[in-house]
């Protein structure tokens, strides 16, 4: 089972500042760490791994020195770590990290399964993991809270939802999202550490990606922060009945109904 | 109003006892909001014959906050951080507090560098500029940072890291005061030393006291029973550890350390007692013991014993807080815990790798290790080291349902280097010849464990308590320490009798007598006074 973990670089702190200016997060002098449900998906990676064999990757995109991150997942029991650093994807939002993650992981070779946290905790979107598997052309499910089985070319997990959980099979290769009550990460071990010390951590660039210049970094992002603030949650669920093409146009004809503005 | 003398009444209560889980009563009860208001209550009540009993935050474990009648003044809201200073001859920076300030509070204060001092004079704003976040820290650690600073200073109290950095004591650089009488006294170190062994302090209003110290000798280990003495000494060092019997702490200032650049803490497990013995021995620098010169001082040096985890092992399956704590694998019997603190990460790893090389001449593997060298992975380890009293006292509660008289045992002596195995081997072995059930974990670096003795009925219980008498002989024979971090309180006063013996206590009662002649500031601790018709 060949398995991918990508993983994020945050700042240390759950309160974010940020640059009034701007709109960016201000980072200067904030420690950072590997975001702390990409923690879990690492986990979850290593004890698959653990169980039915196989090798764990961990992906990230970011500044040469999240290499050292990506060395502290080795000593979490990650087999090896690849880092996608170049100028040109600076700027990214998710969708450019999402395309220059899937070329990442299709220059690795055939992959089973990808594993991210549920979001980031600095820009907390959720959208990485499932753009990734758009991208990618294959399915995924966000939010697992526990893997039932892998078998056979397929994946059964729970999937976390407001008043339970769903239980959810698809085939693989395929990427899900983890919530941390999927499991407990560990503490590295001195044998781990030992071998984080010493692990090469390869620098792929845009060119070795082969990445199109338009879909990365700050060029490929169509994304605008105009401005920021914690949403208030207000869900007022209604399910939609009927066949999949029956639902769907039920869904369409609703948020038509609703008039909400579009961007041009 | 807050300088009220309120009567008991049952909604008080909790306050009534500490973690020792003794319940003591009382007849009255105060929560002054600062420094003012304790002393018009105090001074109201020196016009009286009422016993004081003075509390923190009543994490204490021997009683020493649990009143025995009179009334009880409690600190709780007095949780103001109140200045800074910084010396930039030294480069030591300083911070003054209220007696209630908890070291949880102080500690999110001093990492995060948001202080709020509601009024700071000129040296504090001098001081908060100079001042970066994760630049400092506080030292003393005594696990539950639930307690307050006063309860703290007046315990001396110590924790994992005082192995290297020492107890409260040198932390403490001044110190405000309320004396039984109402009279006050503002001391800083250094600047009211003793003569020999006589002594006068000056007090605020110009007044004096002049006594005489005791004579004893302390023991040459890590220490907190009895009253600090040495010939010449700085007389704050009375009150640090006096457990609140000479005076009444309404003001602390504190000294931090510049935070070392890298932390790491390391769980070892071992398949046996006498390979975690040696490794302990090793670490100290013994290099007979591993056949590995280990240079540099850790930080901390802690253990937890094959009961310890036997017992965190059933706690997991059943406590939801504890669901968290790693796995522990069945050939793991016990653990010692390390901490390395050092300028740069590559010192770190020199240190660490001299203790790779004890554990493989112990033929420890690697991989029975958990290192943590970032806040998550330490807080992790925190939990586990901070769940085995908590799974303790949890233990006892259940057992306490059958029967309410028992309490937990739980022995708090040091003894010198070289009685380390020779003690180990006298509580395991005494315990077993007892049939009694115990946990012992500790700091194991300064000899100086907690064995927990778990009474399952009233005879458990009475064969405990007699064996703790008879380890306290042993202990005292050995140039040890009856309490070497929590205090003496009320529980282990008739310890401290054995180690000071009948002429140290009675000093100790003399010493005290200049201050409260009548003996009313927290009566019972270390020593009752004697009362007149005593023989
Ligand atoms: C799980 C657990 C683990 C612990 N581990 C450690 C450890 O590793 N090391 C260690 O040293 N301790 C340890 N302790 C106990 C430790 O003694 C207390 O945590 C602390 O030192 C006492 O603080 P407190 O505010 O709770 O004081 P209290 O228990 O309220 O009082 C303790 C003493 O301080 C006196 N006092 C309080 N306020 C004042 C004041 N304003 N003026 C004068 N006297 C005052 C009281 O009269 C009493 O004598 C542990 C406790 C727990 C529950």
């Amino acid at each position: 089972m060949n398995i991918v973990v990508c993983v994020k670089q945050v700042p240390a702190t759950t309160e974010v500042k940020m640059n009034k200016e701007t709109n960016t997060i201000i980072r200067e002098g904030i420690e950072a760490i590997i975001n702390p449900f990409d923690t879990y998906a690492i986990e979850e990676g290593v004890r698959i791994k653990e169980q039915g064999g196989g090798k764990v990757t961990v992906i990230s995109m970011g500044i040469p020195k999240v290499a050292d991150l990506l060395r502290e997942t080795i000593a979490l029991g990650a087999d090896e770590a690849v880092l996608l650093s170049d100028k040109a994807f600076a700027g990214a939002d998710t969708l450019a990290t999402a395309y220059t993650l899937s070329l990442g992981i299709k220059k690795m070779g055939p992959v089973d399964l990808i594993i991210c946290g549920k979001q980031a905790t600095d820009g907390d979107t959720a959208q990485v993991g499932p753009s990734l598997a758009a991208k990618l052309g294959i399915p995924h499910t966000t939010y697992v809270r526990k893997i039932e089985e892998i078998r056979e070319g397929t994946i059964r997990c729970q999937r976390l939802t407001e008043d339970g959980y769903e239980v959810i099979e698809m085939p693989l290769p395929a990427v899900i999202t983890v919530v941390k009550e999927i499991n407990e990460p560990r503490i590295p071990s001195f044998k781990g550490l030992m071998k984080a010390k010493k692990a090469e951590i390869p620098v792929w660039t845009a060119d070795e990606i082969a990445a199109d210049e338009s879909l990365i970094g700050l060029k490929g992002s169509p994304t605008w922060v105009v401005s920021t603030f914690v949403p208030q949650h207000n869900v007022n669920s209604e399910m939609i009945e009927g066949k999949p093409e029956e639902q769907a146009k039920i869904l369409v004809d609703k948020l038509l109904s609703l008039q909400l503005p579009l961007s041009k | 109003m807050s300088t009220e003398i309120q009567p008991y009444q049952v909604e008080f209560d909790e306050y009534l006892r500490d973690e020792s889980r003794s319940v003591g009563h009382a007849d009255s009860i105060s929560f002054p909001k600062n420094e003012d208001e304790l002393i018009e209550i105090v001074r109201k009540l020196s016009k009286t014959e009422i016993p004081v009993t003075v509390q923190g935050a009543r994490t204490g474990l021997a009683a020493a906050a649990v009143p025995y009648g009179g009334h009880l003044i409690n600190i709780g809201r007095m949780t103001r951080i109140l200045g800074a200073r910084y010396d930039e001859q030294d480069n030591r920076f300083f911070l003054t507090a209220e007696p209630g300030v908890l070291l949880s509070q102080l500690r999110k204060a001093v990492s995060s560098g948001e202080f709020e001092i509601a009024e700071p004079d000129d040296l504090t704003q001098a001081a908060l500029c100079r001042y970066k976040a994760g630049e400092w820290f506080f030292s003393p650690d005594p696990t539950e940072a639930s307690a307050a600073l006063a309860g703290m200073v007046a315990c001396n109290a110590s924790g994992a890291r005082s192995f290297c950095y020492g107890p409260v004591r040198p932390y403490v650089e001044a110190l405000r005061l309320v004396l039984v009488d109402g009279r006050t006294l503002h001391i800083r170190r250094g600047e009211q030393k003793a003569k020999g062994r006589d002594f006068c302090l000056n007090l605020d209003d110009g007044s004096y006291i002049i006594g005489k110290l005791p004579d004893y000798a302390m023991p040459k280990v890590k220490n907190a029973s009895g009253y600090y003495i040495e010939e010449d000494m700085d007389l704050i060092d009375l009150f640090i550890g006096g457990e609140g019997t000479l005076g009444i702490i309404t003001q602390i200032e504190l000294r931090l350390l510049p935070m070392p650049k890298a932390v790491w803490g390391i769980t070892t497990f071992f398949p046996d007692e006498k390979s975690a013995l040696r490794f302990v021995r090793g670490l100290r620098g013994e290099k007979e013991a591993t056949g590995v010169e280990f240079s540099v001082k850790p930080a901390a040096i802690e253990f937890f014993n094959h009961k310890a985890l036997d017992l965190l092992r059933i706690q997991k399956q059943k406590i939801a807080a504890f669901a968290h704590i790693q796995e522990l694998k069945a050939t793991y019997y016990n653990a010692v815990y390390t901490e390395f603190h050092a300028d740069s990460e590559e010192k770190v790893w020199e240190m660490v790798e001299q203790m790779n090389q004890m554990l493989e001449a112990l033929g420890v593997s690697p991989e029975d290790t958990w290192v943590a060298n970032n806040p998550r992975d330490m807080e992790k380890l925190l939990v586990f080291r901070h769940a085995v009293p908590e799974s303790v006292n949890m233990l006892i509660d259940q057992r306490r349902q059958k029967d309410p008289a028992i309490t937990k045992l739980g022995t708090d002596m040091a003894v010198p280097d070289q009685y380390l195995d020779k003690i180990m081997d006298m509580y395991n072995g005494e315990i077993q010849t007892n049939g009694l059930d115990y946990v012992a974990f500790g700091h194991i670096g300064d000899n100086h464990l907690h064995v927990n003795i778990l009474p399952r009925d009233m005879e458990d219980y009475r064969k405990g308590k007699a064996l703790y008498l008879q380890w306290a002989n042993a202990v005292s024979a050995m140039g040890g320490t009856v309490s070497a971090e929590h205090g003496v309180g009320k529980l282990k006063a008739p310890f401290l009798a054995v180690m000071m013996t009948d002429a140290g206590i009675e000093q100790m009662r003399a010493l005290k007598a200049v201050f409260d002649p009548q003996g009313h500031l927290n009566p019972g601790n270390m020593f009752t006074m004697k009362k007149e018709g005593d023989a």
